[in-house]
């Protein structure tokens, strides 16, 4: 029953639209605005979420307790959170460039949200079915840097533009490998549709098949979330906070939050491409494929909050050199090897 | 195409979440490159040695605290000890044997914060947590005795204030056979043994023997750079000669075996204090002197060693009840003297790795 | 092997993760202090002798002492500590024989307004209690004298040396505990 449900309720909305004698071009319409509603609020819910989790993940691992005296087991510590970020004002300096300022906190959630359009999250729950799903991902990941840089460059802060050089050279670097290592799946799979890809992990997930662009992709895709080990970007005891040293208030905030939207994104693509999306493992279908879908993608989280609360920061050098001469090469004997075994295997 | 580079000014502190209080350093970059370096200390003066010259002799005990906060029995003994060796006090065994006690108590819980604060500063914040859990034991055990947590101001011209209980010796034993196991193997697995960690320490800022001597280095930064030169051992005091303890020595001088002194001086205090309990004599805690107490008119110079290096102290009395002139030679300060050499061609990050491993206290710097 | 020592760290902090906090629950929770702590600082009127050693032995001049003498006796008509110069080294608890002040366990200090920091132990009813009592005293021995030098004149002069003894020997001792001076006479 709860199996479909989401799927169900779209059906039962686009019915009642027809219903009403709308066209069917206006049903299409009014159907993607709830679809991108429902994704924006589904990706707020969990970033506040996200908040809250990071607090009490790295309290259990450091023996601690975390926040508990606002609600039951600390639960409302995300709305006054939430609440303090907004209610503060938003210091705008004098020395900045006021459009870039303002405008990178605006658009820094633009990608994440509209990766989520294209990701299954259970049988048939992809807002948008893309053709083109995992290359849409990849070009629309890149854009962040963008944004990143544009925060760091309009503060006139000498830690953002340090940040924001970081956050460049980071993440172009890291979009290679991460690249390459896609490659191999996509060779497995035969497909760029994310529902495909999912759909043809039925007989084994490729983290199985694929376990070398699972290590590639898992660190690059963590490199570019800019999550610990790989958080130079903010790199707080360097360089105080990077390209969001200069925002206050609100704009702080949606830096804040669009961090733990990467962080999601992040966990929600390693589930499809390598985790087998919303397939339940040991054909334990009882479970909805949404849920499934979930507790996948909270645990590929928990294992990286749990990387970032043991890690020590990893330096710039050493960063790029970990991307160009290990990450790389070994992306690409990935592929090459990955083609053997399609080219006379034929898996 | 010709780009137009050029290096910039980065003002590095006095407000920055990883210098160790209120430091500043000015740096010049080249990119992410440290080309100059220049330190401004001195955001934490607050004169203690002009105010001490207005206070009686014992009035100076708490003011010695707050110089290295993190190890302030070791702060106490040096100038006691350079109190006593003016007047001619001799003190009880008994006290001695307590202030050694109490001394390596305070030592391990400073350089608890070393290991911690030099994992919080390469990003890994859990393991400054754990050190600090660790660190909460030694706390508990010195709080019983001197009913602080860290200006302790327990040592005390000719003794110490209070006699050590059974319920403190027990709970002391109980630290030594808990702390070993788990504490430092757990720093060993958890910091030392990490690979990014030691990427970002080994070979990082390396003091040559001959710097270190010339730069007047001491404590671990000294026998990291492979002099085996510990007060302790060298020029004993007190009752350490009663004591059977190594004096570990780094191979290369860089970051990673300045900060990996600490955890192996940790094992080397744990085994002093065993061996203090052991043999603690009976006896009193305090010589006698007077409560108007008068030093004869003379100069006196005492060194310990204490967390961070030689502490060394200048008492100068002109026979009344207050000191002329005391000075501290304050090893942090001193150490940091060589910090703007050791940062050149270093990235960034390596300045915060670098500063983290020289250890300092800004309360001792400043003074 | 490469990777060895970061899986070790891994295994470290998820053992911490599924062990229970060591953390307290301060509020709820209250730490167990020991007796040697310093808190707050507490003050006995009754137990001051108003010595001013605790005056004296204050690092940083925390506590001023006021006293008026009162049938030659001093009595305390303030004693103030300044707290927020206070370093809590114990120094005052530690000159202070009779025990009047002294550390609580109190460790939350934090006033609402800058001048409760300022510390007024003394009250005016207590001084003027004092006061009468000393004068009472006073008026008592006085008579009790005049009683016994009535009772002295009638009686052989030998009684009186030993009394006068006992009363020398304390004033001799100065600061050096007279509980125990009493008793040797």
């Amino acid at each position: 029953m709860f199996e479909t449900i989401f799927v169900d309720a779209a059906n039962w909305l686009r019915n009642l639209l027809i219903s009403i004698n709308l066209s069917p071009f206006v049903v299409e319409v009014f159907l993607h605005v709830v679809k991108m509603v429902v994704i924006l609020v589904f990706v707020l819910l969990n970033v506040m979420w996200l908040v809250y989790m990071e607090r009490k993940v790295s309290a259990r691992f450091q023996c601690r307790v975390g926040p508990d005296r606002n609600g039951p087991y600390g639960l409302a510590q995300i709305f006054n959170d939430v609440a303090k970020l907004i209610s503060k004002e938003m210091i705008l300096p004098t020395h900045v460039n006021k459009k870039m300022y303002l405008l990178a906190p605006i658009l820094i959630f633009a990608p994440p949200m509209a990766i989520l359009a294209v990701t299954p999250m259970g049988e048939g729950m992809a807002a948008v079915d893309l053709n083109l799903g995992l290359y849409y991902f990849v070009a629309i990941a890149g854009i962040n840097t963008v944004v990143v840089w544009m925060a760091g460059w309009s503060s006139n802060n000498k830690y953002s533009l340090v940040g924001g050089m970081r956050a460049v050279a980071q993440m172009v670097s890291y979009e290679i490998p991460l690249l390459l290592a896609l490659v191999g799946v996509i060779v497995l799979t035969g497909t760029l549709n994310l529902n495909g890809i999912v759909d043809a992990q039925k007989s084994a997930w490729l983290i199985f098949t694929q376990p070398l662009a699972f290590f590639i992709y898992f660190i690059a895709a963590m490199a570019e979330a800019n999550r610990a080990p790989f958080d130079l970007v903010e790199g707080e005891s360097e360089i105080i906070s990077g390209p969001y040293t200069e925002y206050s208030g609100m704009g702080f905030a949606f830096f804040f939050l669009a961090e733990y939207a990467n962080l999601l994104v992040m966990a929600i693509m390693t589930t499809t491409l390598f985790l087998g999306g919303w397939l339940a493992p040991f054909g334990w279908t009882f479970i909805p494929s949404w849920l499934w879908f979930i507790i996948k993608v909270y645990f590929v989280i928990w294992v990286v909050m749990w990387m970032r609360w043991t890690f020590p920061r990893i330096r710039i050098d050493h960063l790029m050199n970990l991307a160009w001469k290990f990450l790389v090469p070994l992306a690409i004997a990935n592929i090459f090897v990955t083609g053997l075994a399609k080219y006379f295997i034929g898996i | 195409m010709d780009l137009r580079q050029e290096v910039y000014t980065l003002n590095l502190g006095p407000q920055h979440p990883s210098t160790h209080g209120v430091f500043r350093v000015l740096l010049t970059l080249d990119g992410e490159t440290v080309v100059d370096a220049t330190s401004v200390p001195g955001y934490l003066h607050r004169g203690i040695e002009k105010i001490v010259e207005d206070r009686t002799y014992a009035q100076v005990i708490p003011y010695t605290d707050r110089l290295d906060y993190l190890a302030g029995m070791l702060m106490n003994w040096g100038y006691v000890l350079a109190v006593e060796k003016l007047a001619g006090i001799e003190v009880p065994e008994r006290a001695e044997y307590i202030r050694v006690i109490v001394g390596e108590l305070s030592r391990i819980a400073s350089h608890q914060i070393a290991v911690g604060s030099m994992a919080s500063d390469l990003g890994g914040l859990t393991g400054f947590i754990y050190n600090f859990r660790d660190r909460e034991y030694i706390l508990d055990l010195l709080e019983m005795l001197s009913g602080s947590r860290m200006t302790f101001s327990f040592m005390r011209i000719g003794g110490v204030a209070s006699d050590i209980t059974d319920e403190f010796i027990g709970k002391t034993r109980e630290f030594i056979d808990y702390f070993p196991k788990n504490g430092i193997e757990e720093y060993n697995n958890f910091i030392t043994g990490n690979e990014i960690f030691q990427a970002r320490s080994k070979n990082i800022a390396v003091v040559s023997r001959e710097k270190a001597l010339d730069m007047s280095l001491s404590g671990p930064v000294l026998r990291a750079s492979g002099v085996a030169h510990d007060l302790r051992k060298v020029r004993p005091y007190s009752v350490y000669p009663h004591f059977d303890f190594d004096v570990p020595v780094g191979e290369n001088g860089d970051s990673f075996d300045r900060y990996y002194l600490h955890i192996l001086e940790m094992e080397q205090s744990l085994r002093i204090i065993e061996q203090a309990l052991d043999n603690l004599p009976d006896g009193p805690i305090m010589a006698k002197v007077s409560r108007n107490f008068k030093p004869p008119v003379g100069e006196a110079y005492a060194e310990v060693e204490s967390s961070k290096g030689i502490l060394g102290v200048y008492v100068v009395s002109d026979g009344t009840t207050k000191p002329y002139r005391v000075h501290f030679r304050r090893p942090s300060f001193i150490n940091l003297g060589h910090f703007d050499e050791m940062i050149k061609g270093w990235k960034i990050a390596d300045v915060i790795a670098v500063l983290a491993s020289l250890d300092i206290v800004l309360g001792e710097v400043d003074c | 092997m490469y990777g060895k020592g970061l899986l070790k760290g891994l295994k470290v902090s998820l053992g911490w993760f599924l062990r229970k906090n060591v953390t307290e629950n301060y509020p709820d929770e209250m730490p167990n202090l020991p007796d040697a702590f310093h808190g707050n600082p507490i003050f006995d009127y009754d137990k001051c002798i108003a010595c001013n050693l605790c005056v004296t032995a204050c690092p940083n001049r925390v506590i001023t002492l006021e006293t008026e003498t009162v049938a030659k006796k001093k009595v305390v008509t303030a004693y103030n500590f300044n707290m927020q110069y206070c370093l809590f080294c114990g120094f005052c608890q530690e000159a202070c024989r009779p025990g009047a002040i002294r550390f609580g366990k109190d460790f939350e200090l934090t006033k609402y307004k800058r001048e409760d920091i300022k510390i007024k132990f003394v009250k005016p009813e207590q001084v003027e209690k004092k006061k009468q009592e000393v004068l009472q005293a006073a008026a008592e021995k006085e008579a009790a004298q005049k009683a016994a030098e009535a009772a002295e004149k009638s009686e052989a002069k030998a009684t009186e040396k030993p009394k006068a003894k006992a009363v020398k020997k304390p004033a001799e001792a100065g600061a050096a505990t007279p509980n125990n001076n009493m008793e040797e006479s």
